[in-house]
């Protein structure tokens, strides 16, 4: 493994990992310049950003020097629709959220597609599980301790 | 002497059956309600601070240290458990805790922690009982500079949660930095890197940091290897009990931990998480096993706890001395003082000595009850490990992303929570260590305040860091905490050649 | 007998409620909103207004909902969404005022359905008890001769204590562009700076300060209300001593924009009952807050005035451009 990616030259994770550092350090120091208002006394809010673009920098330039001599630790292959599957249900429970469709269902969605990420096969029973689930923490919250989580259709019945 | 009495009178109040039952419940409630992630002891107590209103003076306040200790060690449950830490002092718990319960090891790990914070919490109430006016009148001649001093130090030693390299910790430790500067610059009021985006000027969360890369990420990560190389995870395996080598291991970082919390936690602006830093990185140098680090030590549990706990204990030193409520829970502290018309201050001692008596004496006993109540629980705690792994890890990201909807439940927090739990995978795919970019986003704003302080303060003159005595050692400490390990190695190469 | 007795009470009884529901329409659903987190200041008073409204049964049915954020504004931009809705009121206060300006929020507080003030903290300005500062005269000298000499502790960058250290220098004739205001995060490591002796002055709200000023480790050199407070009675105003300055720091409720003359007068009248119910001074006894109760065109007024005043010295001060 190691010696393929040698006889390519540059290992891949790290170049794309020192341009992403370089960029950051780009977008915090463009945010510095941009600042209008200084300190009349001491060092201004603009000090820290620049201190933290330069050790970006650095660092950004620290991973090319590593790609050409080793690189990141080569991870096996990951299953992608595993990860697509728990990362479908957070985007789920986002735009349930968002678009006002209250916590419960949100909950049921992620608890869902997580369990089907993780291997379970019974998308179903699952969400009702979840469904049961969310209820349960929403109507704690409100009732013992009058915290109001995200609320929707659904949840206004309970109220 | 006088101390004693009046310590012994709070206890006449606080030990009626009554009180105790009321403290019982407060236990509980406080337990409970503090193992939710992102609900650390504060808002735990702040939301249960109307139950205690129907009480009187006396079985409320009792109540109320009852729900207070009990959130603290709420918060290391499912730091422990779910490697979801609720709050920004149980980083270090969950480092090496969450590591320990996968191995089998969690009732030992609950278990140092209980016992930890149980002794952490009575050698610092006792210290808050009879140091606290000479404790304090240090403490106030911290300042700016000092506590920046105190920042580079706790930098420079949790160095020692980087891995095993420097570059892949630095660079994970200054994303963390940069998150930090994300927000309204507290010096100037200036919005910074918030890209026009509202939600954002109250800066980065660290617990939604904390939770998405801890828990949502390891969630991917598991999920992502589950054929290849699938995660086991054993409930139990040995003792659930602490053996006697866990206890042999454990009563000394107890020790050096309340050493830490107790005194750092006393400084106006000390905090919780500069002393379970120091206890943890400690921890990890005097270990005789030192590669049991970032795989399950216990002394990376016993430490932090108690560290933590001491911490907690140490706010109330110029709580009660002065009316400074210097944390987040202190301030939801002096609103349960000020229910009952009591103000905190150098004349509270003199006026109300039953009250503060009462309250220090049920503070010792909360402690005894969280003990009591607890090591029992933490057989019915693991048994959630064996809860079948796909639901396991839904429930985790219910969890995580219920205590971030219940503070605040934006969706461009959960997006962040999202963002850093994905982050959080890549990181661990490629071996880059998750800690440090939390540890910079606590330290990165406290050190930058505290050093534009100072440099106002001085109109701009850096010197003042070194013409203080306390700035200038902490800051000698910290040169030589760097330079050590390089005049070690060429040390140990120079005595290579010679041999 | 009886049986007519009982009647004619129940008649009168029917009759009463029925005279009370046409003075004074009862709502049977509210929803208070804290725009800031659980466990501060603004969703204390939240949480009060639940407790006493509930408590003394003028509203049935009492949510309290946070919405954190950006001093409040986020909460503000939601308020405004919610138009023409007469169940909502959101708890805000001065901080808001200079919060808006300072995040450069879109939305502003001309946008809202002001209802009623309910209450108001003075401010303080304090040095330790070892300065050779004894007066705000000498105060203002020192600030004269050089203000970058002059450091001044207290909370957030734009927040009550620093529009009022910036007030301060404009109204004794120094430069308020070049005030040395340091905040500090919480009334506490103020505090402490302060008995430190780390820095000159601190300004702070009189509670927060109260326990140090009693055990005479700080002195007051003024107090921001118009007149002397009850429980200090010794602590001078600032007008007193020919300084023409005067500063609360209050809060308010406000209701969302669209509202029909009825919905606004619903929510007034519902705060107006509360505001002088038992519950509410019970509960502003055990806080120590100040009842400044304002309604109708004169909070209406009072708000256009503080917005006014705040944005000017925020300008001056150079905290927004």
């Amino acid at each position: 493994m190691t010696n393929e990616t040698r006889a390519q030259g540059a290992d891949k994770p790290a170049l794309i990992v020192g341009v992403l550092l370089l960029a950051v350090a780009f977008l915090v120091g463009y945010d510095a310049s941009q600042q209008t208002i200084t300190s009349t006394y001491g060092i201004g809010p603009t000090a820290m950003p620049y201190v933290v673009a330069c050790g970006l920098v650095v660092l950004g330039l620290a991973h090319f020097v590593t790609a050409f001599r080793g690189g990141l630790p080569k991870p096996d292959a990951a299953d992608s629709q595993a990860l697509l599957w728990i990362a479908g249900g957070l985007v789920c429970l986002i735009g349930c959220i968002g678009l006002g469709g209250g916590f419960v269902i949100a909950i049921a969605l992620l608890f869902a597609c997580t369990s089907r990420g993780m291997g379970r096969q019974a998308l179903a029973v699952d969400l009702a599980i979840g469904f049961v689930l969310g209820l349960a923490i929403y109507l704690t919250f409100a009732k013992l301790l009058t915290l109001i989580l995200p609320s929707g259709p659904l949840e206004r019945l309970f109220l | 002497m006088d101390t004693l009495l009046s310590l012994l009178h709070g206890f006449t109040v606080a030990l009626e059956p009554s009180k105790l039952l009321f403290c019982l419940i407060g236990v509980f409630l406080g337990t409970a309600v503090g193992v939710l992630p992102g609900i650390g002891p504060a808002l735990t107590v702040a939301l249960l601070l109307p139950v205690t209103f129907k009480l009187d003076p006396g079985g409320s306040l009792i109540m109320f240290a009852g729900i207070y200790y009990g959130g603290m060690y709420g918060g290391s449950t499912t730091a422990i458990l779910l490697n979801a830490p609720g709050e920004s002092a149980s980083l270090a718990t969950a480092l090496e805790g969450s590591k320990m319960a996968k191995a089998g090891r969690g009732g030992p790990a609950l278990a140092t922690s209980a016992i930890g914070s149980f002794v952490a919490g009575l050698i610092a109430t006792i210290g808050l009982a009879f140091l606290a006016p000479w404790l304090v009148e240090v403490a106030v001649k911290f300042g700016p500079w000092d506590y920046f001093a105190l920042m580079i130090v706790a930098f420079v030693t949790v160095s020692a949660t980087f891995g095993d390299s420097p570059l892949r910790g630095l660079t994970s430790l200054f994303l963390g930095i940069a998150l930090g500067l994300i927000g309204i610059d507290k010096l100037t009021g200036q919005a910074r890197l918030t890209f026009g985006v509202p939600e954002l000027l109250n800066g980065v969360e660290v617990t939604t940091l904390a939770v998405g890369l801890f828990a949502v990420g390891e969630a991917f990560y598991v999920a992502s290897k589950r054929f290849r190389d699938p995660e086991e995870i054993i409930p139990i395996k040995g003792s659930l009990w602490m053996t006697k080598e866990d206890w042999k291991r454990s009563w000394a970082p107890w020790l050096r931990g309340t050493a830490f919390g107790f005194p750092i936690g006393a400084l106006p602006a000390g905090g919780a998480e500069v002393p379970t830093f120091l206890s943890y990185s400690t921890e990890k140098k005097l270990c005789k096993y030192p590669d049991e680090f970032g795989k399950g030590a216990i002394e990376g549990v016993a430490g932090p706890e108690a560290a933590n706990n001491a911490s907690a204990a140490g706010t109330l030193v110029p709580l009660l001395t002065l009316g400074l409520p210097t944390s987040a829970t202190a301030a939801i502290m002096l609103a349960g003082f000020q229910q009952y018309g009591l103000n905190p201050g150098p004349l509270l001692f003199a006026e109300k000595p039953d009250l503060v008596w009462g309250l220090i004496a049920s503070l010792f006993i909360a402690n005894v009850m969280l003990v009591i109540l607890n090591l029992p629980l933490i057989g019915l705690w693991v048994r959630l490990l064996a809860i079948p792994q796909p639901w396991l890890y839904a429930g985790i990201l219910v969890f995580a992303t219920m205590g971030t909807l219940a503070v605040n439940g934006s969706p461009v927090e959960l997006t962040m929570l999202f963002a850093f739990g994905f982050i959080g995978y890549l990181m661990r795919r490629y071996d880059y260590p998750v800690a440090p970019m939390v540890v910079g986003l606590i330290l990165g704003p406290m050190a930058e305040a505290q050093l534009r302080r100072a440099l106002q303060i001085s109109l701009g003159d850096p010197m003042i860091l070194l013409q203080n005595p306390i700035s200038a050692t902490l800051l000698g400490i910290a040169f030589l905490a760097l330079v050590a390990p390089f005049v070690m190695k060429g040390l140990n190469r120079f005595k290579a050649s010679e041999d | 007998m009886l049986t007519s007795i009982l009647k004619r009470g129940a008649i009168t009884a029917v009759a009463l409620a029925a005279l009370s529901t046409a003075a004074f329409a009862q709502l049977n659903e509210l929803k208070i909103m804290a725009p800031a987190a659980p466990g501060g200041g603004w969703d204390g008073t939240a949480r009060s207004m639940q407790q006493a409204l509930t408590g003394a049964g003028i509203v049935k049915s009492v949510q309290v909902n946070n919405v954190t954020g950006a001093g409040g504004t986020i909460g503000l931009s939601q308020l405004i969404g919610a138009k023409g809705q007469g169940d909502q009121l959101m708890v805000n206060g001065f901080v808001m005022v200079g919060a808006i300006l300072l995040n450069k929020s879109p939305v502003n507080l001309t946008q809202i359905t002001p209802i009623a003030r309910l209450t108001a903290e003075a401010e303080v300005i304090v040095v330790p008890a070892e300065s050779p500062l004894k007066t705000a005269k000498d105060l203002a000298e020192k600030l004269k001769a050089d203000p970058a000499k002059v450091t001044w502790a207290g909370g957030s960058a734009g927040g009550t204590d620093h529009i009022l250290a910036a007030l301060f220098a404009q109204a004794v004739g120094a430069d308020a562009k070049k005030i040395n205001y340091i905040p500090f995060s919480g009334g506490g490591e103020a505090l402490a700076a302060m008995l430190g002796g780390r820095v000159t002055a601190g300004v702070s709200g009189y509670g927060e300060f109260e326990g140090q000023i009693k055990a005479g480790k700080l002195r007051v050199l003024a107090v921001s209300s118009p007149k002397r407070l009850e429980n200090a009675p010794d602590a001078p105003t600032l007008k007193e001593q020919g300084i023409d300055l005067e500063l609360l720091n209050w809060r308010s409720v406000v209701a969302p924009p669209g509202l029909s003359a009825e919905q606004t007068k619903a929510l007034t009248d519902t705060v107006e009952k509360m505001a002088k119910s038992k519950e509410w001074q019970e509960i502003l006894k055990a806080r120590g807050w100040d009842d400044a109760f304002l309604a109708g065109p004169a909070f209406d007024s009072f708000l256009k005035n503080e917005i006014e005043r705040v944005g000017k010295v925020m300008h001056e001060v150079g905290l927004v451009k």
